[in-house]
């Protein structure tokens, strides 16, 4: 494994660990945010490290010298499709997150509109208030 | 109350470090792809020596989004579609689409300025859009950057500037849906072809495969539109566009009404 491999699993392993980080620190805002726009931010951002976390699994290192390339053909002729599948990193955790980010934005909507409901019905956005007043 | 938190955190913090032990290998990424996303890579434009596979678009991701995973994205956007009517029910009583008079929206340069870009706006999505299939796009994100127009216009005009132009919540559903029906007749526009025909052919078949040989056309006059993918993603982008616009009036009017009840 020479020097620049190690610095290579290093960088990747930084990555990996602060999206971890990033995880237990959304999801823990997600349950112990007391405010419900916090809580909504708190699953955006856990969101956005799933798909960041998808992405990341399907990056490809590089194959020898060749950097690996991103998974769209510039020149179409057999030669280049061959060199293609062999450098391209791996295009379906791409394709997965490009739908689950406009799922995303849905259901970040869905959510928007019921904190609309709930402000108008109780006047608070305040998760404890509610569970107060709640009955 | 602490307790509970930390031992909240803790849990999640070893369950993490569980998940590293059992998919380290997977999780880490190293010079070689899985054979599956291989043989997307490869599939993804080869008339040369996989021309029963291919989806001959130069794209692998729009290729994977619309043809090799097609179902997956048309369940996608009724998902999408859900959660819409779901907000459009639940603000049902608590919106009203009567505009008198336009507010008054920020300064002269400001409106003028969006004057001039609204087109460009437009441009850029459409052009995002329809070459979905050649470069990094598609109907989804070509539709979100012209959904951003309508916000741009209510933040510097004003909602009910929106309204008296036309752009009412009960067209925007109109135009969503011709694009969710487009989307459906794309699926099964070869299907029909092989039943006039008397062969048959799958729902959502893009290009010929082994045991069904119709085909969409590859290219118009030269120009590469990768059979069903371009028409995907034109109605794609009406849907995603005409959707969060519907959302955006929505909220945005809803702030209006409240402002005026106090």
């Amino acid at each position: 494994m020479t020097s620049l491999e190690i610095i290579n699993t290093y960088l990747l392993s930084v990555v990996l660990a602060s999206l971890l980080a990033n995880f237990v620190i959304s999801l823990y805002a997600v349950f112990f945010k007391p405010h419900y726009i916090k809580k909504v931010i708190a699953l955006t951002i856990f969101g956005d490290t799933a798909n960041t976390f998808a992405i990341f699994i399907g990056y490809r290192r590089w194959v020898g010298q060749n950097p690996s390339r991103i998974p769209v053909l510039t020149y179409l002729n057999p030669e280049a499709v061959e060199e293609f599948a062999r450098l391209a990193v791996d295009p379906l955790p791409q394709a997965l997150v490009l739908t689950a980010i406009v799922i995303g934005l849905a259901v970040i909507l869905f959510l928007v509109f019921l904190g609309w409901i709930l402000y108008s019905h109780y006047k608070t956005l305040d998760m404890r208030e509610i569970r107060r007043l709640r009955g | 109350m602490r307790v509970v938190e930390v031992v909240v955190l803790v849990v999640l913090v070893l369950t993490l470090g569980l998940l590293i032990t059992v998919g380290f290998e997977y999780i880490m990424p190293s010079s070689v792809v899985r054979p599956l996303a291989e043989f997307y890579l490869y599939a993804t434009y080869n008339p040369y020596k996989l021309n029963e596979y291919t989806a001959m678009s130069p794209e692998a991701v729009t290729a994977i989004v619309w043809d090799f995973r097609g179902l997956d994205t048309l369940f996608e956007t009724s998902v999408f579609y859900l959660a819409l009517i779901a907000g459009l029910a639940l603000t049902r009583r608590l919106l009203s689409e009567h505009a008198e008079k336009p507010g008054y929206g920020l300064s002269l340069i400001v409106k003028t300025v969006t004057r001039i870009t609204a087109p460009m706006i437009i441009v850029v999505g459409a052009s995002i859009a329809l070459h979905g299939h050649l470069t990094p796009g598609g109907g989804f994100q070509g539709g979100s950057v012209i959904a951003v127009l309508p916000m741009v216009i209510i933040v510097v005009f004003s909602a009910s500037f929106l309204i008296m132009k036309g752009l009412t919540t009960s067209k925007m559903i109109v135009v969503r849906s011709l694009g969710l029906f487009g989307i459906g007749l794309t699926a099964i526009t070869l299907l029909l072809v092989s039943l006039v025909q008397g062969t048959h052919a799958y729902v959502f078949q893009n290009m010929i495969k082994p045991d069904a040989q119709v085909s969409m056309p590859v290219d118009i006059a030269g120009a590469l539109i990768s059979g069903t993918l371009w028409f995907f993603n034109l109605f794609e982008m009406f849907a995603v566009a005409a959707g969060f616009s519907i959302a955006f009036i929505v909220l945005m009017l809803a702030r209006t009404l409240q402002t005026e009840e106090r």
